[in-house]
């Protein structure tokens, strides 16, 4: 199962602290991880404590993950501006469903894409992965922990409710890995003050706008660097007209015919291939199970209209996919 | 060690603090400090853990490592960081609005999972640092800001919310009585599981001047008056320390 592999892949990158609180359709983490020995579990009270709560392990040294649906995710979204603040590593797990609000809840969606994008209040730079299999699923969990170690800030790992509850053979023990270790102080060995204020050199300096700007600066652009190492795709080369997908619903339009199709896996920020690739494109349609989000997100990245196809309500068919073409 | 040597774990490079002349939440820095010096503490293992707020910058006048996190989320930060590593000495010092407003769920739930960790929550009866608006534990009556008529609702019954789970420690004590500030905060730390400490003080600046008061010292008296240390441990008043 999708979500059970994100839990054997946390495990794997070396998670010793995870805090969750159970929603559809990403319970089947907290339930696999709950049984799992040396593992410091905790059930929280909200997904706001559970942010919070991974926030305050990973300062303590461990590596931490949370996993939860869009109305959860809405909840994380000040505790995840902190992360960027303070510069400290966690994954965050959003498995999608319909929304807004309590929406369809067992249902799958690509619906939170911008959210997650552009997520929390203020300047954010955020990385996303977003696997499309079983076994990506357990890999990319792996990037991500990796990834967030070296930016050292949230990274988020999309999925929707199909992928979560897919069932697909693999391998776990003989899927070559990498693993990243921790490298940066931890409390109780001189780290300081760790705050959520903009500081320098560990002190608060809120009334200086330079200070703010070199700031910012640094964030971006170390979001960049490190995004950079993680860069992840499947481009297959049929046709003159593109389809970008991604998720399940690039599973879906790869058995379209007359199509080249490009998957983004690291999906924000926009792959530097993609932009490439789209250049030699006039003919590009993005599939997507939202009213176009992500096809928004590219219209600014490549400066031109793209088509858009939007799945909503959670219903997947590739007969839909094909009228609207 | 000598009690003086609290002094080193006091950020000196940080003063002057933001709080206001005469204000209370720095004789209780100097009381926690003595504690932990006074219990043979060291500074690196001990993590002090706020909130927002006035006393939200409690962690950062500390030479210890510090966490100033989010609004009325320090009690799940310091739980993570607790469980992430059982060595470390974990505090929380916030404010009433931090503790027991905005994070009031939090409170309640690690109260119940009685995490080993020490909260040390500055009553002033006020949100200070924002201006003067009504708090959690504004009494009926009062007058501020947000209860230009005087507050409608009754104030949190805090003693009672942390006394209602089955193996706790709830101590009260003033910023006017600071031997027994002392004494209460020693007994929290020495506690196994969550402990909770009130600190009752005061806001002259954004309370205390707006309800008549003419200084800092006036108001604090009146803690004096109000407040007395009860030796009774088992007493069902809601006066001193009380262990269960």
């Amino acid at each position: 199962m999708g979500n059970e592999a994100v839990a054997l892949g946390a495990l794997k990158a070396g998670m010793t602290f995870y805090a969750g609180y159970p929603i559809t359709p990403a319970s089947e983490i907290m339930h696999f991880l709950a049984k799992v020995k040396d593992l410091e579990f905790v059930h929280c009270e909200d997904e706001i404590a559970s942010i919070n709560m991974i926030f305050g392990a990973s300062l303590a040294g461990c590596k931490t993950m949370t996993a939860t649906s869009g109305p959860g995710f809405s909840l994380m979204q000040e505790g995840l501006g902190l992360g960027y603040m303070a510069e400290i590593p966690f994954v965050i797990v959003n498995t999608m469903r319909v929304g807004p609000s309590t929406g369809m809840p067992t249902l799958p969606s690509q619906g939170d894409v911008s959210f997650a994008c552009y997520n929390s209040h203020g300047d954010t730079y955020p990385i996303i992965f977003y696997p499309n299999s079983v076994e990506e699923c357990f890999k990319v969990t792996i990037d991500a922990f990796n990834c967030a170690e070296e930016a050292r800030q949230p990274v988020i790992l999309l999925m929707d409710a199909f992928l979560s509850h897919m069932y697909e053979p693999v391998d776990v023990d003989n899927i070559k890995v990498e693993i990243k270790n921790r490298d940066m102080k931890k409390l109780g060995s001189q780290m300081g003050h760790v705050t959520g204020l903009i500081s320098e050199n560990g002190k608060p300096k809120t009334k200086d706008p330079e200070v703010y700007k070199k700031w910012l600066k640094y964030s971006k652009e170390k979001r960049d660097r490190v995004a950079d190492n993680y860069k992840l795709y499947e481009y297959v080369e049929k046709s003159d007209k593109l389809i970008i997908a991604y998720g399940v619903t690039s599973r879906v339009v790869m058995d379209l015919e007359g199509y080249s199709i490009f998957r983004p896996i690291r999906l924000f920020p926009v792959l530097d291939e993609l932009k490439e690739v789209c250049s030699k494109y006039e003919d590009i349609t993005v599939v997507e199970m939202n009213d176009g989000q992500y096809a928004d997100i590219l219209e600014k990245e490549l400066l031109k209209k793209v088509k858009r196809i939007s799945i909503l309500g959670g219903d997947i068919n590739l007969e839909d996919v094909r009228k609207q073409l | 060690m000598s009690e003086n040597n609290y002094r080193d774990w006091i950020d000196y490079d940080r003063y002057p603090t933001l709080w206001c002349a005469g204000c209370g939440i720095g004789i209780m820095v100097k009381y926690l400090a003595q504690a932990l010096v006074e219990l043979g503490y060291e500074k690196d293992e001990v993590v002090i853990v706020s909130g927002i707020g006035c006393t939200g910058r409690v962690a950062g006048y500390f030479h210890t490592d510090s966490v100033h996190g989010l609004h009325g989320r320090a009690i799940p930060v310091a739980e993570g960081i607790k469980r992430g590593n059982k060595k470390l000495k974990v505090i929380v010092v916030s404010g009433d609005g931090d503790l027991l407003g905005i994070g009031g769920n939090h409170l309640l739930h690690s109260l119940r999972r009685d995490v080993d960790i020490t909260v040390i929550c500055y009553n002033n009866e006020i949100y200070g640092m924002t201006g003067g608006q009504m708090s959690p534990t504004t009494p009926t009556d009062k007058f501020t800001i947000t209860s230009p008529f005087g507050c409608e609702y009754n104030p949190v019954n805090v003693h009672k919310l942390i006394s209602s789970n089955n193996h706790y420690f709830f101590g009260r004590s003033s910023v006017w009585h600071v031997d027994h500030l002392k004494k209460v905060v020693k007994e929290s730390l020495s506690h196994e599981g969550f402990s909770f400490v009130e600190v009752i003080g005061h806001c002259i600046t954004n309370n205390g001047l707006r309800i008549g008061f003419k200084d800092a010292y006036e108001m604090i008296m009146t803690i004096k008056k109000m407040y007395k240390v009860n030796t009774s441990i088992e007493s069902d008043t809601d006066l001193g320390v009380d262990t269960k």
